[in-house]
């Protein structure tokens, strides 16, 4: 009796089991919330960038190499709006002045990990109409010079045909005349600029020049540290999402040079893509799609994608999409173990809590650590940053952290990185009113 | 052995159950705080919001009952939205003549750039600005343009997400009530 039950039950309870193994794995790929505890962030006060009364917004962090953190972020211009540019009466009727669309680019830098700031330098030598949102201004370094990019509107105001501008640090602590990148006015937008390994600058961008058959390309630049273009404006892809921000990252002492991007085909169908470049960026190779999401969206996702890279050589990226049905919409992760050939099957970090295009980015540590930040609703219907990281190896999520307690809605945040410091700064809105918030956590590396 | 047979088929039950439920499970987790069922869809009422306008007064939906509604989300910064607001705005100028209304609701976007865009681009139609994103959300828009078609009694009739064409606004419009 016992040897027959033994001979009757024994497979039923190996094969149970392995339901139940392959079940807790299979349940691990989609829900990467019950995986082990990994490091869960203590981060500091708040404190807050720019001047309140104008309306800070649009950060953009970065560490210079000798450890100073820099921030540039935008902020309204004082000078009213010319009263010829007044809108049409019927749409302000109240008699005042409307408020001026004009901006400037701010600088500024904290040399105790973000706890106290220089006074901002304005960047902008006139005064433009510095764009934000996804398009906001960056800077880069060479030693302890700034260099700072971005997008102003093309002549007629149109923010969809813009210029790329650009300006450096001046012998007396101030920044230059700024220079247009673009060589045909009015075509560029989500411009990036990135110190290569070999010493220069490389700035990309989303350019129009060209029509048709596929509508945005992307347009890279050379400039060497004094300033000087070392060569001209040069297309390496075509058929980008017109309105999503670039990622970048770089390998083999700026040999090899990764770019992510929003494609858009004839469908509308948007997925992201790696671009590879194995000589210095002078040229890439073919797209490699980082994962099928079958978004079909002929509206502005306004949302691009972020890579890191290890010290392992595997490509991190993370981006939001919503798949091909609402339930699928989230932040969503992969990593490519074979220097961008192929990547993993996508990983949901989050899913969306509302309807909303999220933001994502990250940012890898010195000890493989990826630390990814996006935005998302609050149980109270407001948008508000998370934090969450992936241990080294990738296997273990840490819990999802709400790091904002925006009143209104927090949104586009930024990473920073440095030895033991992690940096992250958003822009929180609340009505006509925008202010920018920094906050910083110690993080073992 | 009849209580092997059973013990042998709960098991196997048990097994196979849990393979097939984990990833609903799995899903679950994360759809807890997920979208909720569409309340914006054609034939649904249309969410009731109350905005300001460009020079702060007050605009909603019910400001518009009892006549056709098109309602247009758009930004300063979206290209297909400037590409369709030739249309969107030709649409408004004879919206008066042929018996309905306009309304532009301007999302993730700040009223300074608008006003300049209004200028820029002529707008003859009032502009409601949804600048803490909550009409944009109640209407599911995941990224600007979208076009809501509503009836007099505010029930959304047709739905395009994207750039509009003239054979789509006039179905649109059609579908709301309009005799075109």
């Amino acid at each position: 009796m016992n040897l027959s039950f033994t001979r009757t039950f024994a497979p039923i309870v190996v094969f149970t089991s392995l339901c139940l193994i392959l079940a807790a794995c299979n349940a691990d790929l989609i829900s990467p919330d019950s995986r082990p505890t990994a490091v869960t962030l203590s981060f500091g006060p708040e404190q807050r960038l720019g001047d309140n009364e104008k309306n800070p917004a649009a950060p953009f962090l970065r560490y210079n190499p000798d450890g100073r953190l820099f921030a540039v972020w935008t902020e309204d211009h004082d000078t009213p709006w010319p009263q010829a540019n007044q809108p049409a009466k019927h749409q302000h009727g109240s008699g005042d002045r409307a408020p001026s669309p004009m901006r400037n680019a701010l600088l500024a830098w904290s040399a105790d990990g973000g706890k106290t700031w220089s006074s901002p330098g304005r960047v902008n030598s006139a005064v433009e109409a510095v764009q934000g949102e996804e398009n906001g201004p960056k800077v880069a370094f060479i030693d302890k010079k700034a260099f700072v990019v971005w997008s102003i509107p093309g002549v007629k105001g149109d923010k969809t045909r813009a210029n790329i501008r650009f300006a450096m640090n001046d012998e007396k602590g101030g920044f230059s005349a700024a220079q247009t990148l673009n060589e045909v006015n009015d075509a560029a937008r989500f411009p990036i600029i990135e110190t290569t390994p070999d010493g220069n600058l490389l700035v990309a961008w989303i350019d129009r020049r060209i029509d048709n058959p596929k509508p945005r390309q992307l347009y890279l630049m050379k400039l060497s540290p004094d300033g000087k273009a070392l060569t001209k404006n040069y297309q390496v892809a075509e058929g980008l999402c017109e309105c999503c921000k670039l990622g970048i990252a770089f390998a083999d002492g700026g040999k090899t040079v990764y770019m992510v991007d929003r494609e858009v085909d004839g469908k509308k169908i948007r997925n992201h893509v790696l671009r590879k470049s194995t000589d210095g960026a002078a040229s890439f190779g073919a797209p490699v799609e980082i994962s099928n999401d079958g978004w079909q969206v002929p509206s502005c996702p306004h949302s691009g994608p972020s890579i890191g890279r290890d010290s392992r050589g595997q490509l991190h990226v993370a981006w939001f999409t919503l798949g091909r049905s609402e339930p699928e919409a989230g932040i969503y992760y992969s990593l490519s173990k074979d220097d961008g050939k192929s990547f993993a099957p996508r990983q949901l970090v989050q899913a969306n809590t509302a309807p909303e295009t999220l933001y994502a980015t990250l940012a890898v540590g010195n000890d493989d650590r990826v630390y990814l930040a996006w935005s998302n609703l609050d149980g109270g219907g407001k948008a508000q940053i998370f934090m969450r990281t992936l241990a080294p190896g990738g296997r273990a999520w840490s819990p999802i952290q709400q790091i904002s307690q925006a009143k209104g809605n927090a949104g586009r945040p930024v990473l920073a990185l440095m030895k033991n410091q992690l940096q992250v700064a958003w822009t929180e809105t609340d009505g006509e009113d925008s202010r920018v918030v920094l906050r910083s956590a110690t993080v073992g590396q | 052995m009849k209580n092997h047979a059973r013990l042998f088929r709960w098991l196997l039950a048990t097994g196979v159950c849990s393979l097939l439920l984990t990833p609903a499970i799995g899903r679950s987790q994360h759809a807890q705080h997920g979208a909720q069922s569409s309340a914006t869809g054609i034939g649904a009422a249309a969410s009731s919001f109350e905005l300001k306008s460009l020079d702060g007064k007050p605009v909603g939906l019910a400001t518009f009952r009892g006549r056709p509604l098109m309602i247009n989300f758009f930004a300063s910064w979206c290209d297909p939205c400037r590409e369709e607001m030739p249309l969107i705005n030709e649409l408004a100028a004879k919206s008066g003549k042929d018996g309905y209304s306009v309304l532009g609701i301007a999302v993730e976007d700040t009223r300074a750039a608008i006003m300049q865009y209004v200028q820029e681009a002529k707008l003859v139609f009032p502009i409601a600005l949804d600048l803490n994103s909550t009409v944009k959300r109640a209407y599911r828009i995941f990224g600007p343009p979208a076009t809501f078609f509503i009836d007099g009694q505010g029930t959304i009739r047709d739905v395009v997400i994207g750039p509009m064409t003239s054979e789509r606004a006039r179905e649109g419009l059609k579908k709301a009530g309009v005799s075109l």
